[in-house]
């Protein structure tokens, strides 16, 4: 009886002291995922991306043996949902950091992220939140939506071959922080290389006749037009543009192209000139070859697209950050902070262009990959390169 | 089990809680409430505190609705003013958290009683049609009003402070809200013992009626619009707090129906159902969320349904409750409690 309850006890203790250590061998990653709102289009596959790089870590060593718990939930592009969704991960879940979306709840959270030294990832390329000295905790894995901006303008400029006047562009976008991000940069560079911004078309959230817009942008002449909306929005936008017989070149951000709007738009997507920083799914690039195995593994009946690809580019870019802090012995908000800020030129091996994070400056890079809709494919164009200019840091 | 029921004073007559035990039953009910944050996660906390917010706005559109037999759609509208106003007076102003919130409440009245006017001339649907104009109005103003309320980006709210005290987090705030809640259901149910309260029951009765008796039924019904915004303001403020970072897309036109959804649910014309409405619609996606997440372990795919889920679940109870207990929730609450009183002599 004596020795039997002794040994029970030992074993309790035994599996207690267990439990705690397979806990204190867990990092705790928590994830604002958009699997139902108006971007699930897009971030649907994108959080496939990042749970299926998170399993891959796990299962290749993890971060220096620890797994990586990814506690992710769906909070429907609403705001009020993401703010009670973030005080849940910080204040009960204690994670050391977010992988959050969109643009609107990010730029909302920035002053508590801040305040709770709390290094959040967002899949919104949002030059606002690239200032250290506004937004120390924000990181993105991509070009801002500006640069994209800059870099499709310089191509409209290249590509317009008229010299008697500058190439008319409109702006089509949607009257919301994530729609606006881009515009006043837009607007400003514009004017420094010639590029006339005839219109500003503002588009609902869901986007299923945008007949007046169009008819607008025909009167006041534009040559081509930059939307900074999500696919499906963009697809209805080409569909109501090729049924009014219009010849305007459209151009889009990284959400408005890739592998899905040739699926969804197909022929209207003909001609689209957009930014693509992460390559479409399978393309020869040195990263991908774990992708397309894993994929084979896992779900090889599933398609995926350039922002699945830019989910795993995502989890590459912060386990390595996470990597750093912990063999400082400092898994905390300042030590993954530190880490991410030491990074110089990481390469993702392809899946993204090369990340570099300084104090004074997050943005990761300023390289823009612009691709081209040609035949049904993804053909790409050009690789620009922004100029790092203090004075676009945060516009 | 009681027996005659003798009242000998005009207080008695009047009494809220007609026996001690019911007085001390509450007593107790609100002392363990108040315990509640000692062991609750902040989560729970989050969840309780937006039903309190729930139960003042709720009352708040009872008042109107449910007492003076105004249909309002425009609570959503003064529970943005009231919140919008704290954010800008404790926000840029630098109020103290004193002043804001009854300033909040009174800012939110006056609006209220701006779009009360129409209700001069318009009753019933068409009235809801003009308060509905008034959600938009607000709408748009908190949308492109960029200067004092931030736009589409939304605008932070400093926490209140009680000297020393900030109160930057869902229990501090708890401890606030509830003796809030819990002192304006009182002055509502006593309103309604009173001259101007008995006004808004004539009215909702037969306004016709009401005028020849000598009710002035336009100012009453404008005080009816003033009250009732006052509480969906104090709850606008107390979101604010709670919410701490407030944009447009925290008002759609969904809160008006979800509140509307509430006193029909919990019972037109009382206090209780107030409460018994806020809770039930508050905690329903709460329960959802707890049974999908202990059936999604086998079925991943019900994590999806959810959502719609619950958009179905609370157009399923409204019809159910019409249908079956057109009174609410207060109604069947008072029966079950007749039932017990009388037991077992209860035919």
């Amino acid at each position: 009886m004596k020795t039997a309850r002794s040994t029970g006890m030992a074993l309790a203790a035994l599996a207690a002291f267990a439990a705690a250590e397979a806990r204190a061998q867990e990092i705790k990653v928590g994830g604002i995922f958009d699997l139902t709102g108006i971007t699930s289009d897009v971030g649907k596959p994108f959080a496939q991306g990042v749970r299926d790089a998170v399993q891959w870590t796990n299962e290749n060593g993890g971060i220096n043996g620890k797994k990586i718990n990814l506690n992710g939930s769906d909070y429907g592009y609403k705001k009020p949902e993401a703010v009670a969704l973030y005080k849940r991960l910080v204040e009960d879940e204690k994670v050391v950091m977010i992988q959050g979306w969109g643009t609107g709840d990010t730029e909302a959270l920035k002053e508590t992220v801040t305040k709770d030294r709390m290094p959040f990832f967002s899949a919104s390329f949002s030059a606002h939140l690239t200032d250290p000295a506004k937004t120390p905790y924000n990181y993105f894995v991509g070009p801002t939506y500006s640069d994209a901006l800059r870099a499709w303008m310089r191509w409209v400029k290249a590509d317009w071959k008229d010299k008697t006047r500058n190439p008319r562009v409109a702006f089509f976008y949607g009257d919301n922080p994530y729609g606006k991000s881009p515009i006043e940069a837009g607007r400003q560079f514009g004017k420094e290389i010639g590029v006339d911004v005839v219109a500003e078309e503002v588009l609902p959230g869901i986007v299923q006749d945008a007949t007046s817009q169009l008819l607008d942008m025909k009167q006041k002449g534009a040559d081509y037009a930059f939307t900074q909306v999500t696919t499906p929005n963009f697809t209805a936008v080409l569909r109501d543009a090729r049924k009014l017989g219009l010849t305007t070149r459209f151009g889009t951000n990284l959400w408005g192209i890739g592998e899905l709007l040739i699926a969804v738009a197909k022929e209207f997507s003909e001609g689209v000139v957009g930014a693509v920083p992460n390559p479409p799914f399978g393309e020869n690039v040195p990263g991908m070859a774990k992708l397309v195995a894993f994929h084979q593994k896992n779900h090889p009946t599933d398609a995926h697209d350039t922002n699945y690809v830019r989910g795993w580019s995502y989890v590459m870019v912060w386990s390595e950050a996470l990597k750093r802090a912990d063999k400082a012995g400092k898994l905390n908000g300042e030590g993954i902070r530190a880490a991410l800020e030491s990074m110089k030129d990481f390469d993702t091996g392809g899946l993204s262009p090369p990340v570099t994070y300084t104090p004074a400056d997050h943005r990761p890079t300023t390289l823009v990959p612009l691709y081209e809709v040609k035949g049904g494919k993804l053909v790409r164009l050009q690789t620009d390169e922004e100029p790092r200019k203090p004075e676009w840091l945060g516009l | 089990m009681r027996c005659g029921d003798f009242r000998e004073t005009y207080a008695e007559d009047m009494a809220i809680f007609e026996t001690a035990f019911s007085r001390r039953l509450l007593a107790v009910f609100l002392v363990v409430l108040a315990t509640v944050p000692l062991y609750a996660t902040s989560y729970w906390l989050d969840v309780m505190n937006r039903t309190l917010i729930a139960i003042v706005a709720a009352t708040g559109l009872n008042i109107l609705t449910g007492f003076t037999g105004q249909i309002s759609l425009g609570n959503a509208a003064f529970l943005a003013v009231g919140a919008y106003s704290t954010a800008f007076l404790g926000g840029r102003l630098h109020l103290p958290f004193l002043l804001v919130m009854p300033l909040a409440g009174l800012l939110t009245a006056l609006v209220g009683m701006v779009f009360g006017v129409p209700s001069l001339r318009l009753k019933g649907l068409y009235l809801a049609v003009a308060t509905l104009a008034a959600h938009f109005v607000v709408e748009f103003t908190v949308t492109h009003w960029d200067a004092v309320t931030g736009g589409v980006n939304g605008i932070s709210v400093p926490p209140p402070r009680l000297g020393a005290l900030e109160l930057d987090n869902d229990r501090r705030i708890f401890w606030l809200a509830l003796p809030l809640t819990v002192f304006m259901l009182f002055f509502a149910k006593n309103l309604f013992r009173t001259k101007v309260g008995k006004a808004f029951i004539a009215i909702r009765d037969q306004d016709i009626s009401a005028e020849v008796m000598g009710v002035n039924v336009f100012k009453h019904k404008l005080l009816a619009f003033g009250v009732s915004s006052f509480y969906v303001g104090v709850a606008g403020s107390l979101l604010a707090y709670q919410a701490k970072i407030i944009s447009p897309e925290n008002f759609p036109i969904t809160v008006a129906i979800d509140q509307l959804g509430m006193i029909i649910i919990g019972g037109l014309g009382s206090i209780l159902g107030s409460i018994f409405g806020a809770v039930f619609i508050t905690m329903l996606p709460e329960v959802l969320r707890l049974a999908t997440a202990a059936i999604a372990g086998q079925s991943p795919a019900l994590a999806d349904l959810f959502a719609p889920l619950k958009v179905g679940l609370f157009g399923l109870a409204i019809v159910l409750f019409l249908l079956f207990e057109p009174d609410g929730m207060a109604a069947r609450w008072h029966s079950i409690r007749n039932y017990w009183k009388l037991y077992p002599f209860s035919y």
